[in-house]
């Protein structure tokens, strides 16, 4: 409030006192405010703006999205900074400029997404003090750009492409008839063992294919491992149990096991008994194989698909009652327990190799040595980037350097 | 009502723990409650969550209010409709005759979730693994940034150890599940070396996973101790 | 007394025994027991005593029963529960730098926590989602929940009523939709995260209460991961951490921590170690470890002597095992040359 001082008489005393109060009114505002907040809330904190505000095409997306970049305001960079927020600003096809995005101290990027390819685009970043702000120069206009191949990727498309054409060419290989080496898998060779000591004790064949649906290609590789195991059964006359957690995976498991039973020339002595959908819950239905395996001791029991926490209880319990156990599974987690609990136990991709031996069918067969062919690859990648490496690092030989560049740019992924 | 569920659970608990000790009717009992409530229970999470939820919200949306009042009316979703179909006709498997139409969906589910793993297990679980696994094993010429000089920066021993550890431990692990070769000569003692460390892995696992199953233990005793019998101070 | 009459006479105590706890408990006349230090000691040394007397049982050719094993692993984990014994807990490097991440990141960032675990792994895991969460309102941080698993967003809001009770956090009075939000489930497992990485909104219309997205002021102008400042995993299984490392690590460079069951968390060593992973939580021990360094104790802590107790023995019994096996190996070509 100022004060102010009229000229003539008759006002002169209603100005003295107008002067007296405002005089008062004044020296109350001159004084400092013990909490210092009034003069503080006038005084104007002043900011720098944002620098070096770059645009760019945001790469490898529909043309949709550019990113935005800049170097923070001066005053955000210093300890105690003054600047509380910045604030972007669009116009689209050189129109007015918006706020489009509020952004937090210490910001220095912005993705601007669902845009357009045929509108041009220029930003500019506003920095905000307290009471103060300053902009950024604004940027020239610029339009997002589509990108069809994702360029950055390409060495990872040529590896899953070397990969992919050696399970083709395997595929056909097998196709035609020529033999496939596999090596001998340990756990194979006791399946028809085990299923002939339950013939001997009289005793039913538990077979367990995890806990996971149809579309988990461990279950799918157990169901195939069923349809040898069933084939076997059938021929012994044995009986096959097998409580499962999905209802998908029993009407598979029931054509399986039918099939194999007509195979066998029995096709009487099949039951949809044989295969009980039991919960889909996990603990649930490991509560209720577990009153299974006390309840009727099977002799052999077939551990074979994907299993998790109910992994261990399982392989107790069939411990508990004598039983021969084969168990598989390709999740590392589960392995120690099949291991320590179970008779044989295929690790890993065994499951796989095993479901291709004894199916030999073409498709899996072929898929699996076309994954050699991937740890082949990654085998001698491995050797000679380690001894690149080493020389480049330790003796400074150059082209090593080179070498071991390359190649971690090849496997590095974006 | 709290004090008849907290019963209820904590029978149930002693129940199921009773196997321990041998098979029993109380066990038995616990066994089948179980299993009953589960399959109940996930078929209503599963309705509520994915048909109602998730399809019939979808293709129904139900009216919306903003802050301000006013109605938000939200486009039906009719892709919905594609899966609702694949999911009836993978419910076909139930009918033997008809049984086939099944394997249309699951086609669709394999293929899809097969291109989607490929990029991303072959990106993550080999082509970065492989990147991290190259490494030099003895040490590196790191450039000084003020003088520009490169000096010779040996790495600590336990670094050398770490790194030959991690590239024989891979390099014989793959040499185990290679399958187009017999496990006969060098090959074979590497694949042994590679089973080696395969078991020494197991057994850190299998030590990770006692804590695991002790923890779930001890919130169980935490329950009985503590919530039902309050003898926990 | 026959077998059989034993085993209902032991049935019919416990059920006595513990209507007459549980309505002292209620009636206030029966409250918490606790051990002095003195007889917490006497209680070790006696168990040991067992496991040397067992040891020297098991030498001489006599098997323990199964039992017994469980019977001593029990003791191990209900034991501690009275003892007032404290433990040590030593900081992991995994645990720090994911406190070092969180610590890095300025009020006002945007945190994502996904809670893809169901009761059954909840010892392990509720008790870092609690101290995480109580970490995260009290550093100002916002926190956006979502779940993979259907019962995760439920443990996501007990977890969040416990970390709503500090003190600390109460006097900032936090709000749902300005502080914190729950986006509820979503069925789709990693295709879920492949849509997160365009467009949060798409995958989750409406929070856990029914809520528009676009109503929530913490949500609303937060589109994809791109705005995200930190993300935390908890996992049971699948979907989880495995799955948000492959799609929105390596796809969308989203900065993600994991909390992983003990089970779970040697298969996220390489993770960690490929820097696709920044912190991890393993087990119990990880929760524990997390509460250390935020500074407030919770159930992480409070198990971790149990925890210690049940590990030690069982390697009492893994070399009591090894000790029979070595001693009937040795035994037998005794007995044959006899």
């Amino acid at each position: 409030m100022r004060c102010r001082q009229p000229g003539h008489t008759p006002l002169l005393l209603l100005a003295l006192i107008l002067l007296f109060v405002s005089t008062d009114v004044c020296v109350a505002q001159s004084e400092p405010d013990p909490a210092g907040s009034l003069m503080a809330d006038t005084a104007r904190v002043t900011v720098a703006p944002p620098t070096s505000v770059i645009v760019t095409d945001h790469k490898y997306d529909n043309g949709d999205a550019l990113e935005l970049s800049w170097v923070p305001s001066i005053d955000d960079r210093i300890p105690g900074g003054k600047v509380v927020r910045y604030q972007v600003y669009r116009s689209v096809n050189e129109g007015e400029y918006l706020p489009i995005q509020e952004l937090l101290p210490g910001s220095n990027f912005f993705l601007d997404e669902s845009l357009h390819r045929d509108s041009v685009y220029s930003y500019y970043v506003t920095a905000y003090s307290r009471n103060d702000s300053a902009m950024s120069v604004a940027t020239a206009p610029v339009s997002p750009q589509r990108e069809w191949l994702h360029v950055d990727r390409a060495w990872l498309f040529v590896i899953a492409l070397i990969i992919s054409l050696a399970v083709f060419y395997f595929i056909r290989a097998a196709r035609k008839g020529e033999d496939l080496f596999i090596r001998k898998i340990a756990g194979l060779e006791a399946v028809d063992e085990a299923i002939g000591r339950a013939t001997e004790m009289g005793r039913p064949i538990l077979y367990i294919p995890g806990i996971l649906d149809m579309d988990d290609v461990q279950t799918l590789a157990a169901i195939t491992i069923l349809g040898r195991v069933a084939r076997t059964v059938a021929d012994y006359e044995i009986q096959v149990r097998m409580p499962v957690s999905r209802s998908l995976v029993m009407t598979a498991a029931r054509e399986t096991i039918k099939t194999a039973y007509q195979t066998a020339g029995r096709p009487d002595s099949y039951s949809d008994d044989m295969v009980q959908y039991v919960t889909d819950e996990q603990f649930g239905y490991v509560a209720a194989v577990d009153g299974i395996m006390v309840r009727e001791k099977p002799a052999t029991v077939f551990l074979l698909g994907a299993f998790f926490a109910e992994s261990l209880i399982l392989a107790e319990t069939g411990n508990s009652i004598n039983a021969i156990q084969i168990a598989g599974t390709a999740r590392p987690a589960q392995l120690p327990f099949f291991i320590a609990a179970c008779d044989f136990t295929l690790i890993g991709e065994e499951l796989f190799a095993a479901s291709a031996y004894l199916s030999g069918e073409p498709k899996q067969l072929g898929s699996l040595k076309g994954q050699d062919v991937g740890k082949f690859i990654a085998m001698v990648v491995i050797i000679i980037g380690v001894i690149a490496a080493t020389l480049a690092q330790a003796w400074e030989v150059p082209f090593m350097q080179q070498v071991y560049d390359a190649l971690t740019f090849v496997f590095s992924t974006q | 009502m709290e004090h008849l569920a907290v019963w209820i659970a904590a029978l149930l608990t002693l129940g199921i723990i009773s196997f321990l000790y041998k098979d029993n009717a109380w066990y038995k009992l616990s066994e089948a409650i179980f299993v009953g409530i589960s399959a109940g229970y996930w078929f209503v999470v599963l309705f509520w969550d994915n048909v109602h939820g998730k399809f019939w919200t979808g293709v129904f949306p139900p009216e919306q209010y903003d802050a301000a009042g006013n109605v938000i009316t939200e486009a039906p979703d009719y892709m919905l409709w594609v899966g609702a179909a694949l999911g009836i006709l993978m419910l076909m498997r139930l009918i033997p005759k008809i049984g086939w139409i099944s394997r249309w969906p699951l086609a669709f589910i394999v293929g899809s979730t097969s291109g989607l793993y490929l990029i991303n297990y072959f990106s993550s679980n080999m082509m970065r693994q492989v990147q991290g696994t190259i490494m030099p094993l003895f040490g590196m010429w790191p450039t000084d940034p003020t003088t520009g000089e490169t000096v010779f920066q040996a790495l600590p021993t336990y670094d050398i150890v770490g790194n030959v550890v991690i590239l024989v431990g891979v390099f014989s692990g793959l040499v185990y599940f290679f399958f187009s070769k017999e496990h006969r000569g060098v090959f074979g003692a590497t694949a042994k070396v590679g089973i080696f460390f395969l078991m020494v892995t197991f057994g850190a696992s299998f030590g990770y996973t006692v804590m695991s199953r002790m923890s779930l233990l001890i919130g169980r005793v935490d329950f009985l101790f503590g919530t039902w019998l309050g003898l926990i101070k | 007394m026959s077998t059989r009459t034993w085993e209902l006479l032991v049935v019919a105590a416990v059920l006595i025994v513990s209507t007459i706890v549980y309505l002292g408990k209620v009636g206030g006349w029966i409250g918490g027991v606790s051990f002095s230090p003195a007889v917490s000691i006497i209680v070790i040394i006696l168990i040991f005593l067992s496991l040397v007397w067992i040891l020297v049982r098991t030498l001489r050719g006599s098997l323990v029963d199964r039992r017994i094993v469980f019977l001593f692993v029990g003791l191990a984990v209900v034991l501690p529960f009275f003892m007032s014994i404290t433990q040590k807990i030593k900081i992991s490097p995994e645990v720090q730098q994911l406190y070092d991440a969180l610590e890095a990141l300025p009020p006002g960032s945007k945190v994502l926590v996904s809670f893809d675990y169901d009761p059954p792994s909840a010892p392990e895991l509720q008790p870092m989602a609690e101290s995480f969460l109580r970490y995260c309102l009290r550093s100002d941080l916002k926190v956006i929940i979502i779940g993979l698993w259907p019962q995760g967003p439920q443990q996501a809001d007990l977890a969040l009523q416990i970390a709503l009770e500090d003190p600390e956090i109460q006097s900032k009075s936090p709000q749902y939709g300005v502080d914190y939000v729950n986006l509820g489930f979503q069925a789709g497992n990693e295709f879920v995260i492949q849509r997160m990485g365009a467009n949060i909104e798409s995958m989750f219309p409406r929070d856990y209460f029914g809520a528009a997205y676009r109503d929530l002021p913490l949500v609303r102008n937060v589109k994809n991961f791109s705005n995200i400042d930190y993300s935390f995993n908890l996992s049971a299984g699948y979907p989880g951490t495995q799955e948000w490392v492959q799609v929105a690590v390596d796809r969308y460079g989203l900065r993600l921590g994991g909390g992983n069951t003990a089970v779970q968390a040697p298969m996220m060593y390489p993770y960690l170690n490929a820097g696709q992973l920044v912190g991890l939580l393993g087990g119990m021990n990880g929760a524990a470890e997390f509460e250390l360094l935020t500074g407030v104790t919770g159930k992480g802590t409070k198990f971790m002597l149990s925890q210690s107790f049940a590990h030690m023995i069982v390697i009492a019994f893994v070399i009591i095992g090894n000790a029979a096996f070595f001693a009937s190996g040795r035994r037998k070509p005794l007995e044959q040359g006899k």
